[in-house]
């Protein structure tokens, strides 16, 4: 686009019965349609999923959305599922709010007029908020091309021995006098009987 | 072990500690700190001359031995087998270290030089761009059980001293005996020993249904004593594990359905094993001569330590926290940082190796990058407004930020590196000068009208 117009698409996921079961989404997405620079609300059973996905990537092809606000879960788990999407159709990911209907809502909210009505709220917060996004730039920085393992049992010496192998510099730290840990210490092994050491 | 021990792309650093970690993922600063072994390890052949010299001929317990052997001052680790295999030196048991007094026979006997009583610990600094934990476990002490008398007869065996008999390289070359170095004629092994207890750990330690059942069989076979192995329920989960149950069942152990309750030292120094067979539903009391404590894995106990060091957390149990439960099994939260082995839960060792296999391949994925994103969602300082206060200096839960002195005053910065974006900052900057570049006043303030503006 080259206006700096703010056209916002909203994403209310049903997430199987999780949500849909408790909120009524088709409300949610009626309310949000017309909220301030909201250009499309939509509704999916799993917005997370691959079909999703490219329905927010469609629109930000087709109908110019520069900014996206999805209300479905917890973002620890799918933010970055999200971010990544719009990056790769070409927006900044920091344009980008998600807003929890799912934990904060539909999991604890029992009824459904309350939880509908927590919904559209927590929606229009999000479309507020977004509106007032700046694009980010992530950094890269450089990698030590070495690693430090901590503690010589059968556990650090597996993981040296594998970066070790892939050609990279290893410093196995142990607090005593020999590596070996407990494995050193076993007979036979479970369930083939084999030696340990 | 050995392999580790020669690799061309391994330097091992033994009887060493990490007492600190700074920087962050790809660019990690440590600091190990190496103390000294008395012996210079670039000279000393692992021959044992010293060892056969050291006048402390009435030894302390043996830890590789878990206390069934003793060992002198100086020794060569894992009775003899050590990774390096060369001499340490013990300065609590040393009489020349601990005293000040001793002929110190042992240089005399040294045909290489290599023992030196001057050697100072050396600090290490080390730059690495990931950090594998893997600090292992802890044996449960079944002293905390009073009840199973640990300690009240020597012939009451936890689940590693019962290893250490049954090994070759043990302190009776591999022969399951009693004190008293007979046989046993009977064996009672106990299982869930400090674990699925509410006076030791409510967690199943997962690993001593199968070691148990191993001993049963070690004793069958090597002794042909009678076994009596009580157990709540026998967790066979893992590959080969229930047919190698079905094997001893058919090798003649008697599976007693039970906690074993209490070992009893009876006066003629035989014990008895009391407990409730519940599929026949009435107590029961079996005599011995031996008593194994399948014993738990346990956090070890410095791992509160550890965890504040590498910046991990503790799930309840005390062992180390995972970034989450089925999908970032080895990550943690601190980015760059991994788990691998029983320094996340008990595991067995196929498990610990498959854990260990894994946390390596993200560290190599991670070196083969090159290069890491650093997230943008930090924080920003406005110089202009900054007054150099240092109000946020001590706040920060990252030393992320410094200060700059200028002309008398200064301005802080920020390492956006080591900056989460967590904003304590941010609320804390009394000139206002410091901006999450995520959480700006306009985006709350708009959040806020946006969930009031309806009714």
């Amino acid at each position: 686009m080259t206006d700096d117009q703010i056209r916002i698409g909203v994403y209310v996921c049903e997430c199987g019965i999780n949500i849909g079961a408790v909120i009524d989404v088709p409300e949610v997405v009626r309310f949000a349609s017309v909220l301030p620079n909201v250009t499309v609300a939509r509704q999916f059973k799993y917005m997370c999923s691959e079909s999703g996905q490219k329905m927010i990537q469609d629109d930000i092809k087709h109908l110019g959305i520069n900014r996206v606000v999805v209300a479905s879960c917890t973002p620890r788990m799918h933010e970055p599922t999200f971010q990544n999407a719009i990056a790769a159709a070409g927006l900044n990911p920091y344009y980008f709010q998600m807003t929890n209907i799912r934990e904060q809502v539909s999991w604890v909210v029992e009824d459904p007029a309350q939880a509908t009505a927590k919904a559209k709220r927590l929606v229009s917060a999000a479309v507020a908020r977004v509106a007032w996004h700046a694009p980010l730039q992530a950094r890269k920085e450089k990698v030590t091309p070495a690693a430090l393992v901590v503690g010589g049992g059968i556990a650090g010496i597996q993981a040296a021995l594998t970066i070790a192998e892939g050609g990279y510099q290893v410093y196995l730290v142990e607090r005593e006098p020999s590596i070996g840990g407990h494995m050193a210490q076993l007979d036979k092994t479970f369930p083939t009987l084999d030696c340990s050491t | 072990m050995m392999d580790a021990g020669r690799h061309p792309n391994i330097r091992l650093l033994t009887y060493s500690d990490v007492i600190d970690v700074s920087g962050y993922i790809g660019q990690f600063k440590v600091k190990v700190r190496q103390r000294p072994r008395y012996v210079d390890t670039t000279l000393c052949t692992g021959c044992g001359a010293c060892v056969e010299a050291c006048v402390y001929r009435k030894g302390v317990p043996n830890e590789f031995d878990a206390g069934l052997s003793k060992r002198r001052a100086a020794y060569i680790p894992l009775n003899g087998q050590g990774v390096p295999m060369k001499t340490v030196i013990d300065k609590d048991t040393c009489v020349w270290l601990s005293r000040g007094k001793c002929l110190k026979d042992c240089i005399k006997a040294c045909p290489a030089n290599a023992i030196d009583f001057d050697q100072k610990e050396e600090i290490v600094e080390l730059n690495v761009g990931s950090i594998v934990v893997a600090t292992g476990f802890d044996m449960f002490n079944p002293k905390r059980l009073s009840a199973y008398a640990y300690g009240k007869s020597p012939n009451i065996l936890d689940g590693l001293q019962f290893e250490r008999m049954s090994s070759a390289t043990g302190p009776t070359k591999g022969l399951i005996l009693t004190a008293e170095g007979k046989k046993p004629e009977r064996v009672a092994i106990i299982h869930c020993v400090g674990s699925r207890d509410e006076h030791a750990n409510r967690y199943c330690s997962r690993v001593c249904c199968m070691y148990a059942l191993k001993h049963a069989h070690l004793v069958r076979d090597k002794t042909g004593a009678e076994v009596f192995e009580f157990y709540m329920d026998i967790r066979a989960f893992g590959k080969d594990d229930e047919e190698f149950y079905q094997r001893v069942q058919e090798e003649g152990v008697y599976f007693v359905r039970g906690r074993g309750a209490e070992v009893v030292v009876l006066n003629d120094g035989k014990l008895q094993v009391k407990a409730e067979d519940t599929t026949l539903g009435i107590p029961v009391q079996i005599g011995v001569d031996m008593v194994v404590l399948e014993t738990a894995m346990e956090p070890q106990r410095d791992s509160d330590k550890v965890a504040s060091l590498f910046g991990i957390s503790r799930s309840a149990s005390g062992f180390f926290q995972e970034a989450h439960p089925k999908l970032r099994p080895f990550h943690t939260n601190t980015e760059g940082v991994f788990l691998a082995g029983t320094c996340q839960a008990p595991k067995d060792v196929p498990d610990t190796v498959a854990h260990a296999g894994a946390a390596a391949g993200e560290v190599l994925s991670l070196l083969g990058r090159g290069t890491v994103v650093i997230s943008p969602t930090t924080a920003l300082v406005d110089e202009a407004l900054c007054s150099g206060c240092k109000t946020c200096l001590a706040l920060c839960p990252y030393a992320a930020i410094s200060f700059i002195a200028q002309n008398g005053t200064g301005v802080v910065r920020i390492n956006e590196a080591l900056c989460k974006g967590c904003g304590t900052c941010t609320a804390a900057c009394p000139a206002g000068a410091i901006t999450a570049r995520h959480f700006t006043d306009q985006q709350i303030v708009a959040e806020l009208e946006g969930l009031f503006a309806i009714a």
